[in-house]
């Protein structure tokens, strides 16, 4: 079978290649080595554990806030199973919808494990053993990423896991022992903090979310420390033993002295690594660089024309709707189009609660690259809605160039987040100041209207409400 | 406040101080006495101490030139700057506010307009930052360029207004009626453009401006306009005018305008302070295409799209016009006077090639591995051409006022097309040179003149000349003569022939040659003679070398 696109990986990147390619009327398959479309994001990643966090959320909140809120509940327990059960249920259900996608636009589904023959050919190595050989004139790879680990942290999957095996277990740990504070580690550490757990993270940089701006791993820190988390900064972990019943880390503090920990389960968070095992890329005429990443040009292509690479397998944030953009974009270029990205305002977040969320410069990064640049910022606190739901952590801070007013970096932490960063997303694809957005109506009582409030504390540090 | 630091007399006949090492980094504390930095004068170097202590900001970079009393760099002594919003920034970050100040001045060029009216609020001292970018403005200026030339054309802007240019970075083409140029930046910075491409300049005036050490790129064009909407009065104001986001397109017309490969700066952005919609993308057409529309009388053809099916069989009737380069409008006229103010005639004759062919494709190879370069015919023509000119000196000859002035060597003018029109580079002394040094002469002053880098002087003082016709198939033409010079040889195709040698009639590559000249000074026996020595010498290069 000759096909126009082959793209290799079903995940957000992938299935959303493959979709823009028959949009637009290119022959497409999808090759896909699980048994389920949809990949990290859908499976493992993304959507279980934004199930998990709403179900523990919920938990907490009954345990916690409801009793304010004039709601009495007798003997809460949390039921594990179900929980994950449930979690299983969102993500079944999401894959259906992936495979629907494929059906209603026509894209060839190939199970099996895909790696080149040569630059037009790839082997399908189905599940029965045998192989099918399907050729086309372009490619995507979208292979993804898998939770990379260090040595000194043998992941065993039983008591030493990734964030694959914390999405299905099967009790609530007593100590949960979380090694990286990134992304990934606090979500999945608010997760078991917020239904009993006792956790520790324990992070290599001096804090959490540290790829991120400051202030926002600072209120972080300090809503997550109220679930009972403890915090081992600039921390080295040095060794992580499965004793059997439970786990030992040991680590070096800043100060050079060792300390150790004892849990019973041992959450490995420092990273994800590009993957592209077994792909067989040397016969394409590809290499992986040395961080396992495929090089491509500001079109996405690889160093064979015909070939394009995507999502967590190339340079860039490993994020679900970058690699989306990404699929699109190579779909489009495919097609002769000439598709833009702009990776300054691909929006970070965390699921946290409160969610963390930013897009564009980071204070820290505008101080190094000498911008002049004006803050405002504006806490949850001081808005009618976060009072009226007691979401009162968090702020807006909004970063502003201190010439022109235009706004170089949003960075919020609160409740929703999430979807506040959307409308500073689409501010700053138009290159919008300041002052017009605060200048915009928005609906009260809502969280956006931190948003407002902290662009009118960045104009001229005319916030109302405060 | 910021003080301002200049360059210091230094002596009395020291004019400028070129910066060399700074000792201190750009947003440092500096102690009063400090050196910051040495200057270097074409007599001495010295050190230059800090005025006051402070916060430095750099606005001169190390090799720069300065005169005396420029800006050098300015000392905040507070530390605060133009401090317009400083206090904006949130209870929580008290220290950001300082730090954002040396940005702030780093950017200096960008600021330097936008800098006053962003610190109007304030309090008096504060636009005094504003100077010291102006300062450090250069003025680049038409060069001069030869003795007779005038006026300069700006051929085209190889840069934009408002680009970041490199020290001698080239920023424009220049067209004088001999030549074109380039005219390199006479500093780093950003280029503010003062004549716009197509605009004639004398000699001397300002062609552009550069703002010394900008470092911000972006929008630069139309720095007034943001600043005010920091202001709560002025804010409705920006939504008009171009703004910092001046052709930023939206991602759907960023898409539409890559597809159509047009750059978003030449489109007028319809949406907020000149921001590109999908629409303007949509209706968006190339910079190229609307030129010839906006004249009155093709714009009715282009406008009418339409109903052009009816009559397609007719084909285009599209006019276009457009203005004479300097160069071909010096030609034109050129032309003409010599037409009007020379008695000019030509005379024919024609050469048998078969010996010089046979010479050639004997020795080429030889020719070749020896010199490093093909042996051609222009060699065999030139070399005869100067021992025919000795042989008849008033062909060398030209007039002025009442004298005649002959040359007692030959510098002949070879007239080499290019894209921009005719140039006539000169090889000096050609009566002293052998067939490799033409060659070799000819193939450099050809690709000089292909680049556009031949200069004045190598076009000047020629005193015969070489037009070589042939080459676009020409069989016969009377050439005109290059003023002030007398003569001109023409050079033809070479066809075969039936000729008559020995009473047998043979086939024989022929080249017809003509001989313009100017009958005021040079007779009809000279001239005719000048030719057939020419003729002679080629179908028998033997005399050549022996100069017989």
């Amino acid at each position: 079978m000759q096909y126009d696109v082959i793209v290799i990986g079903s995940g957000p990147g992938g299935y959303v290649a493959a979709i823009r390619c028959a949009q637009l009327g290119l022959k497409t398959a999808i090759v896909e080595k699980y048994k389920t479309l949809g990949g990290t994001c859908l499976n493992v990643g993304c959507i279980p554990s934004k199930a998990l966090l709403d179900s523990s959320e919920h938990f907490y909140n009954a345990a916690h806030t409801f009793e304010e809120h004039g709601i009495k509940l007798a003997d809460l327990q949390v039921d594990l199973p179900q929980m994950i059960k449930r979690k299983q249920g969102v993500v079944d259900a999401n894959v259906q919808g992936v495979s629907f996608l494929m059906k209603k636009n026509k894209i060839d589904v190939h199970q099996g494990f895909g790696s080149f023959a040569d630059a037009n050919t790839l082997n399908v190595k189905k599940e029965d053993g045998s192989t099918e050989q399907i050729t086309a004139k372009n490619f995507i790879i979208a292979t993804g990423s898998k939770p990379s680990s260090f040595p000194s942290m043998p992941i065993d999957k039983k008591r030493i896991i990734t964030s694959t095996e914390a999405l299905t277990l099967q009790e609530v740990p007593k100590h949960l022992i979380v090694i990286g504070a990134g992304v990934i580690g606090a979500e999945l550490g608010s997760v078991y903090a917020r239904i009993g757990a006792k956790v520790s993270f324990v992070e290599f940089a001096d804090s959490m979310i540290p790829t991120m701006d400051k202030t926002m791993g600072k209120e972080l820190q300090r809503a997550v420390k109220k679930l009972g988390a403890d915090f081992y900064f600039s921390h080295k972990v040095t060794s992580v033993e499965n004793t059997g019943e439970g786990v030992v880390v040991k680590a070096d503090t800043p100060k050079g002295e060792q300390i150790t920990l004892e849990g019973d389960y041992c959450l490995v968070s420092v990273g994800r690594r590009p993957y592209t095992d077994g792909l067989n890329l040397e016969a394409a005429g590809l290499a992986a660089d040395n961080r396992g990443r495929i090089e491509v040009d500001n079109h996405l292509r690889t160093s064979v024309p015909h070939i394009y690479a995507i999502g967590d397998v190339i340079r860039g944030a490993m994020l679900a709707h970058k690699a989306e953009e990404e699929g699109v974009f190579a779909a489009e270029t495919i097609a002769g189009q000439k598709p833009h990205i702009n990776y300054r305002l691909i929006p970070g977040v965390v699921y946290t609660w409160p969610e963390v969320a930013s897009v564009g410069y980071t204070e820290e990064e505008l101080k190094t690259e000498g911008k002049a640049y004006k803050v405002g910022s504006f806490p949850y606190r001081a808005l009618g809605r976060a009072r009226a739901s007691m979401d009162l952590d968090g702020l807006v801070k909004v970063l502003a160039d201190k010439q022109t007013d235009e706004i170089l970096g949003v960075h919020i932490i609160g409740a929703r987040a999430a979807d506040m960063i959307a409308e500073a997303v689409v501010a700053m694809e138009y290159r919008a100041s300041a002052e017009d957005v605060a200048r915009m109506s928005h609906a009260h009582p809502t969280y956006t209207e931190a948003m407002k409030e902290a662009c009118l504390a960045a104009t001229e540090n005319r916030a109302i409400h405060m | 406040m910021a003080i301002e630091m200049k360059v210091p007399p230094v002596g009395e006949s020291i004019a400028e101080v070129t910066v060399g090492t700074w000792h201190k980094k750009e947003g440092d504390v500096v102690k009063r006495d400090e050196v910051l930095c040495e200057l270097e004068s074409d007599k001495a170097s010295f050190e230059f101490p800090a005025e006051a202590d402070g916060v430095l900001h750099i606005l001169a970079q190390e090799g720069d030139v300065l005169p005396i009393g420029a800006v050098i760099c300015t000392i905040d002594a507070d530390g605060s700057g133009n401090g317009a919003a400083a206090p904006a920034a949130a209870p929580a970050q008290p220290a950001p506010a300082p730090q954002a100040e040396t940005p702030a001045q780093q950017a200096a060029p960008a600021l330097q307009s936008s800098a006053e009216p962003a610190a109007a609020p304030s309090a008096a001292p504060a636009p005094e930052p504003a100077q010291p970018a102006s300062a450090q403005v250069i003025e680049m200026k038409v060069p001069t360029v030869g003795e007779s030339v005038t006026e300069v054309t700006i051929a085209a802007w190889s840069k934009k207004d408002g680009d970041q240019v490199a020290l001698d970075e080239v920023l424009c083409e220049l067209e004088s009626d001999k030549a074109t140029f380039e005219l390199p930046a006479e500093a780093a910075g950003t280029l503010r453009i003062v004549a716009e491409a197509g605009a004639t300049l004398p000699i001397g005036a300002v062609i552009c401006r550069i703002e010394v050490g900008a470092g911000a790129p972006a929008a630069a064009s139309a720095p007034a306009a943001p600043a005010p909407a920091a202001q709560p009065a002025a804010a409705p104001a920006p939504a008009q005018d171009a703004s910092y986001a001046a052709n930023h397109p939206s991602p759907a017309a960023a898409k539409i305008l890559a597809e159509k490969g047009i750059n978003p700066q030449e489109v007028n952005g319809s949406g907020v302070g000149g921001r590109i919609t999908k629409e303007d993308a949509q209706s968006a057409q190339k910079a190229a295409a609307p030129q010839p529309a906006a004249q009155p009388a093709p714009a009715k053809p282009a406008a009418a799209p339409a109903p052009q099916p009816a009559v397609s069989g007719e084909g285009t009737r599209v006019q276009r016009r457009e203005r004479m380069s300097s160069l071909r409008r010096t030609i034109a006229r050129r032309l003409v006077a010599v037409k009007n103010e020379t008695a000019m005639l030509t005379t024919f004759n024609e050469v048998d090639m078969k010996p010089i062919m046979d010479l050639r494709a004997k020795y080429k190879d030889k020719f070749k591995d020896k010199h490093q370069v093909g042996l051609g015919f222009m060699s065999f023509f030139t070399k005869a051409v100067t021992i025919a000119l000795q042989d008849f000196p008033a062909v060398n000859a030209m007039i002025d006022g009442d004298s005649i002035v002959y040359n007692d060597y030959c510098d002949v003018s070879i007239a080499v097309s290019t894209e921009r029109g005719l140039v006539v580079p000169v090889i000096r002394n050609a009566e002293q040179m052998d067939f490799a040094q033409i060659e070799k002469e000819i193939i450099r002053l050809a690709g000089l003149a292909r680049d556009n880098k031949l200069t004045i002087d190598q076009m000047q003082g020629g005193t015969f000349t070489i037009t070589n016709g042939g080459i676009f198939g020409s069989m016969l033409s009377t050439p005109i003569i290059n003023a002030p010079q007398s003569a001109i040889l023409g050079m033809h195709n070479i066809v075969e022939r039936p000729v008559v040698v020995n009473g047998e009639i043979v086939v024989r590559p022929i080249m017809y040659v003509a001989l313009s000249y100017d009958h005021r000074i040079i007779d009809g026996k000279e001239s005719v003679s000048f030719l057939v020595r020419v003729k002679q010498l080629l179908e028998d290069p033997t005399r050549i070398l022996l100069g017989v």
